[in-house]
């Protein structure tokens, strides 16, 4: 098994990479590969089990999209055929159409998902998340300074209960293609959510393994998915 | 005419509320700043500014700093204004200099100090024009607030007057490139023996040249970024010092500071932690900027003494009960008092009780942070407990199983008063709690009971 993390040199705020830890911790046979911008893609000349990308500055946005760009037809179609993809954070505006930035340009993206980030660097939304991932609660947070809108053929990867969707006023929140996921959730996604983790260890070949430290994982979860569920409780930092 | 009105009447309004506040022995560092910009926007363009104005910004140590710079002027006999006993902020700063001006709005001081709030320089900048400007590192902070460091530079970047002299510190390849037309000088501690090429922490903002984002190789590095690094594949790398430490001495607690016009002096080391050695170095650039010689600095230096909120030791029974303050969500703040704490000697038990409490009462505490952290250098051996508690325990336990602590070695409770009550305290032990910055009664009602449950079992 292999699990691709595509650019860490720039692309590693947050805490995102521990996702791709974690799950190692669960598979410990699992061979990590980090992939840097000026390297070739592993993904494209072999079978990968996740490729990752996690969150980054928005001067990383364009260094990674021009890393990505020469291989896009080749993206699309392992994207067609299933390769599971995890993008967290801002990472999911690489596969959008286009950033636009208010008072200024529009910075074109990937263009594989047909969706537009309005960007206010002045302002940035922060948030708690939750949501629905199948029959699963999804927890985690958002901090950023733009949103998605458009995008009404793009499937969703979860469908929101409280907190920011794609925008603040869209229940679909980020990506969901065959097996790629983008999502303006960010952090540790995963070992705040144990049940979307043992789902994502099944998709890459894990079979039943269980998360590393579920019962800790799962307290950790509990306790802040009734946090979430308390209706007194605010969703927007402000 | 209607300008200076306003003006007037914020000023007076300002000070009025300076003076109730502190005969109600409230803190009188803020609210008076808010009434004045609130009644006058560009009160801070209006009220008068010392004619030497130092400021000092940066994600690390500006308090410290600053601090230290003002004390070494008043030692030499400088009548010095400056924010250290409040905020850092536009409101602060305009109560700073309403508090430091005249009924009619003249400057009464020739001389101020002051911290400023990196986020706040498009609001301070535009009005105030520093002789010098102290940028002593930047890292990554909130993630809320700060988002990244090089957000945080452009801020700075936007803001800082083209006539202001910059002091950076060459070892900081992000805050060192900041406003490359100002003119400057940088300052670097050289070569330690604790340094490492690789990076072992978790935060390494800067993993690429940032001309051709080629490979950097590091000769040397402190922690994180810091350090000194060159491109692989351009000419890009980091920049000569004109004041450099050397010859650090923990044990002697002294360090030597050359600048590039040959002089030099031996400096009093104020804490054998790795920040505070950079502290003194950014102090003796400053202040030899700003005019002083190095032997005034280094003997007015050694009659200061360091205020440190952030770490204090003291003896309860048999063990020594040490406070390391961690800022809240901030993981870079995290990660030294981790490493420091870890490394000293002897066993040591700890508190994690670093909770953001302020949120908690409202939202919940974002907690992404503690996987930018360096948990990891509590797997470190000598480390013997370590308890979770606040409301974020279960995320600090698992945090901390993640960071490879044997389970055998965590205890958690929700409640921090439990908390003390799971030490052991054993003989000759240090007992460490990290603390955030919102809850001090809280924090203080723990430490005394962690010093009451250390006398309780020395006694027995």
């Amino acid at each position: 098994m292999t699990i691709e993390i595509l650019f860490p040199e720039v692309c590693n705020l947050y805490g995102d990479l521990m996702n791709v830890e974690y799950l190692r911790r669960a598979v410990p046979e699992a061979e990590v590969v980090k992939t840097s911008l000026k390297a070739r893609p592993r993904f494209l000349d072999g079978d990968v089990s996740l490729v990752y990308i996690s969150s980054m500055t928005e001067r990383a946005q364009l260094l990674a999209r021009d890393a990505l760009m020469p291989h896009l037809d080749a993206l699309k179609a392992k994207i067609e055929d299933g390769m599971p993809v995890l993008a967290t954070g801002n990472a999911m505006e690489l596969f959008i159409r286009e950033i636009v930035d208010e008072g200024g340009g529009a910075t074109p993206m990937l263009g594989l998902f047909d969706l537009v980030a309005r960007r206010a660097m002045e302002r940035r939304y922060n948030g708690l998340y939750l949501g629905k991932f199948e029959d699963m609660d999804i927890v985690g947070f958002k901090s950023q300074f733009s949103h998605a809108f458009g995008g009404e053929d793009v499937p969703a990867l979860f469908e929101t209960v409280r907190g920011a969707g794609r925008n603040p006023e869209e229940k679909r929140e980020g990506i969901r293609c065959k097996n790629f996921m983008a999502t303006y959730v960010l952090g540790p996604l995963l070992i705040l959510n144990p049940p979307f983790a043992r789902y994502m260890l099944r998709l890459i070949g894990a079979g039943d393994r269980p998360p590393a430290f579920e019962k800790a994982a799962m307290d950790a979860y509990e306790l802040r998915l009734a946090e979430f569920k308390d209706a007194k409780r605010g969703f927007t930092y402000g | 005419m209607m300008r200076k009105l306003r003006f007037l009447l914020a000023l007076w309004l300002g000070k009025c509320a300076r003076l109730a506040l502190r005969v109600l022995k409230r803190n009188a560092t803020y609210f008076p700043g808010v009434v004045a910009l609130k009644i006058c926007p560009d009160f801070l363009g209006q009220v008068g500014k010392p004619e030497n104005i130092i400021a000092v910004t940066g994600t690390n140590g500006k308090t410290t700093v600053s601090n230290l710079i003002a004390d070494v002027l008043t030692d030499r006999g400088h009548k010095v204004l400056s924010n250290r006993l409040g905020s850092n902020v536009a409101a602060g700063i305009a109560t700073t200099l309403l508090s430091g001006s005249s009924l009619s709005g003249k400057a009464r001081y020739k001389t101020a100090v002051l911290e400023i709030d990196e986020r706040s320089s498009k609001r301070i900048y535009p009005y105030l024009k520093p002789k010098l400007l102290v940028i002593t590192n930047l890292f990554r902070d909130s993630i809320m607030r700060n988002a990244h460091p090089e957000y945080i530079a452009s801020f700075i970047e936007q803001a800082v007057p083209r006539e202001t002299k910059l002091v950076l510190n060459a070892d900081d390849l992000i805050s060192s490139r900041i406003a490359p037309e100002n003119k400057r000088v940088y300052f670097a501690v050289d070569r330690m023996d604790t340094d490492v090429v690789e990076c072992v922490n978790l935060i390494n903002d800067l993993q690429i040249c940032p001309i051709c984002s080629g490979e950097l190789v590091y000769d040397y590095r402190r922690y994180h970024h810091i350090g000194r690094a060159r491109c692989r594949d351009c000419d890009f790398k980091s920049p000569e010092p004109d004041y450099l430490g050397t010859d650090v001495d923990t044990a002697a607690m002294t360090m030597t500071v050359t600048d590039k016009q040959g002089g030099r002096a031996v400096y009093p080391l104020l804490s054998d932690s790795v920040f505070n050695i950079y502290n003194v170095v950014t102090v003796a650039a400053a202040l030899h900027e700003f005019g002083l010689s190095h032997e005034e600095i280094a003997g007015s230096l050694r009659r200061t003494k360091i205020v440190e909120t952030r770490y204090n030791a003291r003896q309860a029974g048999n063990v020594r009960v040490v406070m390391q303050m961690s800022k809240d969500k901030n993981a870079l703040a995290g990660s030294r008092a981790f490493d420091y704490i870890s490394q000293l000697p002897g066993e040591k038990e700890i508190i994690l009780m670093m909770n953001c409490m302020e949120d908690q009462k409202k939202w919940s505490e974002n907690t992404t942070w503690l996987y930018d952290c360096d948990f990891e250098f509590l797997a470190r051996e000598g480390i013997t407990r370590i308890v979770c508690t606040g409301p974020r325990a279960k995320d600090y336990y698992l945090r901390l199983l993640i960071a490879g602590v044997p389970e055998e070695k965590l205890r958690c409770t929700m409640s921090e008063l439990d908390a003390p009550d799971l030490l052991a305290y054993n003989p000759g032990e240090s007992v460490c709690l990290f603390y955030g910055t919102d809850a001090l009664d809280l924090v203080y009602k723990v430490q005394a009971k962690i010093i009451r449950c250390a006398e309780e079992a020395a006694a027995k």
